[in-house]
């Protein structure tokens, strides 16, 4: 029996954004480790429960009332938090970290929740792209946004080489490769002179169109912006339009492809699919997203270090995507602003970040590996399936 | 000329053990021919071995005129051959139609710049996928329309067994092999299924069907010629009574007195 | 150079050759009783290390002197304690996964790895620092122009020789290794036949944990330092040593442990900088693995479909 059609209330979504803006500004500027501890455990709750089925769905079909009208509106939230921010260079620092990390961590999304590729070198690939943008800004006169397209294909075309096997060989060549390029990456930084060596490079900031990043703002004689309010913008700038790519990757054929060649590489293949090349694509894409993130990041942060690309950070990274929900691009921004803002506020944390998110990470994939926020079943448009 | 499929002496090794030895089969445009013989006895691993999983030792494979043999899975799926899987073979987690349409993916436009930017061009294909895949549905049973959006995990055992004949049916093949479609369903089930298998070459006259089956009733019913094979050789060939006639056959599956 | 020099070197490559396999064997083992990857293989060595080294300073501390006695039992410690762990690990994290992606196997078992490299560095005391590690064994040596034979170094080789000689023959000779072998097989079947696979996987986990604690004792009496780190290089060569021969195939690992021993001693001969023996190898690795992607001895010609 079809279900009639029913026009779902968009007001739970309408709602929760504004909410959502509010959260992050009273999270990044609680002092007390107290109020920190109290804000993280109500967010957990949160995301539990929007990933719950009933909630979730609520959500899902709110979102679905009116997807343009509210997908502006977050934009326009997050604009507006960076715009709140404006004066605070630690919180700005953190909500570029933020969204540069999920930029990383949509890419790895696509790479092992989608095509089942695993990457255990996101760092590394990040790293790429921080030491292009470094080597390019110092002794090229190349237009940023160039250096920043350079650095993400660099970072692709690397990835690619390395899984380039995979034509041939099957099961776990990626894993294995992408943990051995892990561990040697930095090791060959390290005893890389002309690349700095163990003290790294430094990078120059970020300038696009003669507006140059690393300058404050200065609306008059009393108002100053941090400028970081530029790099925070520009990644979520970043960020929306690799969101919307993924997006849309995984709600059309390309999406389908690669779901079909995870699920079940023998019946893929006897539907013609090509299974190694759709790897590859889902790969390379992934470690552009990363190379591009990196970059931007270098850039801002004004230098790059072999000791900021190890395996454990690329671990950090695999711990978002599993944590958020494997396939669900949604999931990373949440999980990302856990697992990076976190340790920054409950400096207990820090030290133990790396224990502590392996063993979420352990309990996650043992009692709901489908992560916080699950991924739903494939909708094509807004429109698709029943009401 | 009306031959589809010419396989000659196929063979098939792992290790020591030969899977399958020197089989010769061929198959007319339009015909559906039974494939039977024991548990081990390599029926299998010749779809196996006809859809490129499997590396053939010796024997050559002819399909629609082509030279086939050690053709990739992907170019024997381009050519036209399509199939099930013995233990289904659905993506559970996927939707309905998005197993479907990995059947149809020779017709899919997979270029990026459409997937990714054109998404007006790509709905129109979309909904004309998505009405192809309702008639489809519609054909083997009236309420199967309405489960388009399901997962595929949450149907039923025949259920599923329909979806996978509709995956391997709907990129139009030429040749359907159909791997014991009647496994883990009643009686009432396969006799059902077997309907639908008959309706659906009544419509595509052009179909050939390969059929491996242990229930000899449905073979009977539908099949125009049976092979039987043993220890991986054909030991028999002809008309479903001629067969079950033989004495080898008996002797195939009753064992020597 | 001279034959003095290429005998060092080469025994040299025998030492690291040896270590790689006793690692390899483990991933083999694993992958063919459960065809799962165990990423933490890798730390369970690493740890291994440090319970040999905890131990030898409780004995110390208890006035013990005797070397032959501190070696062997904190040896028999590290391996027991590992082997344990393994157990354990293969009980509670591996086996609930059984029925899930395989990549989720490698996750949590590489998540599980972290765990305990970051419990060494952040619980034993001064666990970022590398740790001497004791020289036991008698380092008495014969001198032959450049080459060096030192008796320590022998009795590692032949210690590590013997216990991959020793799990051999219990896989192919013991009633247990009949049951991990039949499990390996087929494991439907296995269980129908009466074999309790459970039991089968954990004490298949239990003697890979073993030996590779075995192998980080015989890298630190080697080396004589150890660090929370050095099991994670190890753990991927061993995989890899244990993919480039056929996994599932214990000569194999054995062959391919040696065979990026081979590699890495004549990277380490034709670049100055040491780092690039470990790419100079693993890039050799991968070409290999490209052009036998079942491995150099292939164990399961197909799978099943």
């Amino acid at each position: 029996m079809r279900k009639i059609f029913r026009p779902a209330p968009v007001w739970p979504a309408l709602l929760l954004l504004p909410l959502l803006g509010g959260y992050g500004y009273v999270f990044l500027h609680a002092e007390a480790q107290w109020q920190v501890a109290i804000l993280a455990l109500a967010g957990v709750a949160a995301i539990l429960a929007a990933g719950s089925r009933r909630v979730g769905a609520a959500l899902d079909r709110s979102w679905r009332a009116a997807p343009s009208l509210l997908g502006w509106l977050a934009f326009v939230v997050a604009a507006a938090l960076i715009y709140v921010l404006r004066e605070d260079h630690f919180a700005l620092l953190m909500v570029a970290t933020v969204l540069l990390y999920a930029l990383v961590c949509l890419g790895l999304n696509v790479q092992f929740g989608y095509a089942g590729v695993l990457n255990f070198a996101g760092a590394a690939f990040f790293g790429i792209g921080g030491y292009t943008a470094a080597v390019l800004a110092a002794h090229t006169a190349l237009p940023h946004l160039v250096i920043l397209a350079s650095a993400g294909l660099l970072s692709g075309v690397v990835g690619s080489l390395l899984v380039l096997p995979l034509l041939r060989t099957r099961g776990h060549y990626a894993a294995l490769i992408t943990i051995a390029f892990a561990i040697l990456f930095r090791t060959f930084l390290e005893v890389n002179d002309l690349l700095g060596g163990p003290q790294g490079l430094k990078v120059p900031g970020l300038a696009i169109l003669g507006w140059s990043f690393n300058d404050s703002i200065v609306v008059d004689a009393d108002t100053e912006f941090s400028f970081y309010v530029a790099y925070a913008g520009f990644s979520l700038v970043l960020f929306t339009i690799g969101l919307i790519l993924v997006w849309r990757l995984e709600r059309s054929w390309l999406g389908l492809s690669l779901d079909a060649v995870r699920i079940d590489e023998t019946a893929a293949s006897v539907f013609g699919f090509q299974v190694a090349r759709w790897k590859i694509l889902a790969f390379s894409l992934g470690n552009v997203l990363a190379g591009v993130a990196g970059a931007v990041y270098g850039m801002m942060t004004g230098f790059v270090a072999p000791a900021s690309f190890t395996l454990a950070e690329s671990l950090i990274f695999v711990s978002i995507v599993i944590l958020g929900g494997l396939g669900n691009p949604a999931a990373v921004l949440p999980a990302t602003v856990l697992v990076v803002v976190l340790p920054e506020k409950l400096q207990f944390i820090q030290e133990y970040r790396y224990l502590l998110f392996s063993a979420i990470v352990i309990l996650i994939l043992l009692f709901k590996p489908a992560g916080l926020l699950p991924r739903s079943l494939r909708r094509y448009f807004p429109s698709w399936g029943k009401a | 000329m009306n031959v589809l499929l010419d396989c000659r002496g196929l063979t098939v090794r792992f290790g020591g053990l030969t899977a399958l030895n020197g089989l010769d089969l061929t198959l007319k445009h339009g015909e559906t021919l039974g494939l039977i013989g024991p548990n081990g006895s390599g029926k299998t691993t010749f779809f196996n071995a006809l859809t490129g999983l499997y590396r053939l030792v010796a024997g050559r494979v002819r399909f629609g005129g082509r030279e086939m043999t050690g053709a990739s899975p992907q170019d024997l799926y381009d050519a036209g051959i399509a199939r099930t899987f013995q233990r289904s073979r659905l993506c559970l987690t996927l939707s309905v139609f998005d197993n479907l349409m990995i059947g149809n993916h020779r017709r899919l436009s997979r270029g990026l710049a459409f997937n990714l930017l054109r998404r007006r061009a790509f709905e129109q294909e979309l909904r004309e996928h998505q009405a192809r895949s309702r008639m489809l549905l519609e054909t083997f049973h009236p309420s199967l329309p309405d489960r388009l959006y399901d997962p595929a995990g949450e149907l039923g055992m025949i259920d599923r067994r329909r979806v996978e004949v509709c995956r391997a049916l709907i990129g139009e093949p030429r040749l359907l092999l159909l791997d014991e479609p009647s496994a883990g369903m009643t009686h009432e089930e396969t006799h059902e299924l077997m309907e639908d298998i008959l309706a659906t070459r009544a419509r595509q006259p052009g179909l050939s069907i390969i059929l491996i089956e242990h229930e000899m009733g449905v073979i009977e019913r539908v099949s125009d010629r049976c092979a039987v094979l043993n220890f991986g050789e054909k030991i028999c060939e002809g008309s479903y009574a001629s067969v079950v006639a033989d004495a080898r056959v008996q002797e195939a599956y009753l064992g020597s007195e | 150079m001279d034959a003095g020099l290429l005998g060092q070197y080469i025994f040299n490559g025998l030492m690291l050759g040896i270590i790689y396999a006793m690692v390899a064997v483990g991933f083999t083992l694993f992958f063919g009783v459960l065809d799962v990857i165990k990423f933490s293989h890798g730390d369970v060595l690493t740890v291994g290390a440090f319970v040999g080294l905890a131990t030898y300073h409780g004995l110390d501390a208890l006035g013990v002197t005797s070397a032959p006695v501190l070696a062997l039992s904190l040896t028999l410690a590290a391996m027991l304690a590992m082997g344990a762990l393994g157990a354990l690990m293969a009980r509670w994290i591996v086996l609930p996964l059984r029925n899930a992606p395989a990549i989720n196997v490698l996750l949590i078992t590489l998540m599980a790895g972290t765990v305990l490299r970051e419990l060494i560095r952040l619980f034993y005391p001064a666990g970022a620092n590398p740790k001497p590690f004791p020289r036991l064994l008698p380092t008495d040596s014969l001198t032959m122009g450049s080459f060096t034979l030192r008796l320590d170094n022998v009795i590692l080789l032949s210690v590590g020789a013997a216990a991959i000689v020793g799990v051999h023959l219990l896989i192919t000779r013991s009633r247990l290794g009949l049951a991990i072998r039949a499990a390996a097989q087929d494991s439907e079947t296995a269980r129908i036949m009466g074999i309790n696979f459970q039991m089968v996987v954990l004490v298949t986990f239990a003697l890979g944990s073993a030996l590779a604690a075995l192998a980080g004792v015989t890298a630190g009496l080697y080396y004589s330092e150890i660090n929370f780190g050095m099991g994670l290089l190890l753990g991927v060569i061993g995989f890899s040593a244990a993919v480039v021969g056929g996994l599932g195939n214990l000569y194999g690992a054995v062959l391919g442990g040696f065979l990026f021993a081979a590699l890495q001693t004549l990277g380490a001969v034709w670049f100055s900088v040491p780092a690039y023996k470990d790419v100079f190898a693993f890039a050799l690795v991968i070409l290999i693995m490209a052009w036998r992607p079942t491995g150099l001895i292939a164990e399961k010609t197909a799978e099943r479909v």
